[in-house]
């Protein structure tokens, strides 16, 4: 992989996560399966994240029973979570569509 | 030897030295992971893959648990557990930091040492200046005092301005590892480096 991608999906794994628990309250394997479809990153990567964001108060745990095997562990935004969220969402919508500005004018100039 | 087995003994065996309670909360997150691609019908082998290294998995979870204790707790020993959990990652970026670090850090050791020698100094000639015994001096007794508090307060900001900087400089190096360090690729992109 490209050491640039890399660093693309570092910055914005956070933001995924964010946005994948407002929608809808996950458990770890959940997310990690979806992002590891969405932006290619590996699974074990979820559970080191999760732990620091619980830290950091961005979201809350409750254990649920599963139907089949042991209780599963759901991952819930709190609202510092949220702030974060519109935050880091915001931020990213403004860089993109700067970065995609520049990407366009560049098209235009050369053909 | 089966590789679910196989992934929970090698982290199992990375989170070693760290709180109890911690490394099982751990160990029972990547446990429940292996259930649940079970039902969803993968191979261990399969999910074992995708999670990536456990190694690194562990060197990760381990430096992140050291930066969160240092902020917490702020003493002695969280820092070195801090930095040490830091030089566990082994990252190339840390080659290179790493010598400048220990230069810094043997440079403020001597400043700091020097400023406790100073104010020690000035601690110990303050009592003779008040009495007006000070050997060999030709100054006057305000001057001695004057020389002696002021060697002492001298001592004490140069000392308190090295751990300062100390602090500092542990908060930077938590950040960067931080935003250097964070594992995304599974095993077959690490070796590119991050």
């Amino acid at each position: 992989m490209e050491p640039n991608l890399v660093q693309f999906r570092k910055g914005v794994l956070d933001l995924c996560v964010l946005a994948l628990l407002e929608r809808a309250d996950a458990y770890g394997y959940e997310i990690a399966s979806r992002l590891a479809d969405a932006i290619d990153m590996g699974e074990g990567t979820i559970y080191p994240l999760m732990r620091r964001m619980q830290k950091e108060q961005l979201v809350s745990t409750y254990l649920v029973e599963s139907p089949s095997g042991p209780p599963r562990k759901y991952y819930r935004l709190t609202e510092e979570g949220r702030q974060s969220l519109l935050r880091q969402k915001a931020a990213w919508t403004d860089f993109t569509q700067a970065v995609n500005a520049v990407l366009d004018a560049g098209q235009d100039g050369t053909s | 030897m089966n590789e679910k087995d196989d992934f929970m003994r090698r982290l199992a065996g990375g989170l070693r030295g760290m709180p109890k309670d911690t490394a099982t909360d751990i160990l029972q997150d990547y446990e429940g992971h292996f259930g649940e691609g079970r039902r969803a019908g993968r191979s261990d082998a399969d999910i074992a893959h995708q999670l990536g290294d456990p190694a690194r998995l562990a060197r990760e979870l381990r430096a992140e648990a050291g930066i969160r204790r240092w902020e917490d707790e702020r003493s002695m020993a969280a820092a070195l557990g801090a930095i040490v959990g830091l030089l566990g990652l082994a990252a190339l970026d840390l080659f290179i930091v790493i010598p400048v670090l220990i230069t810094i850090l043997i440079v403020v050791f001597c400043l700091a040492l020097a400023a406790v020698c100073i104010g020690f100094a000035g601690l110990v000639i303050l009592p003779f200046a008040i009495l007006n015994i000070l050997p060999s001096s030709d100054g006057s007794w305000l001057q001695n005092i004057l020389i002696g508090l002021g060697l002492f307060s001298a001592g004490v900001s140069g000392t308190a301005f090295c751990a300062l900087f100390l602090i500092g400089l542990t908060d930077l190096v938590s950040r960067y590892a931080r935003a250097h360090f964070r594992l995304i690729s599974p095993g077959a992109s690490l070796s590119a480096g991050v």
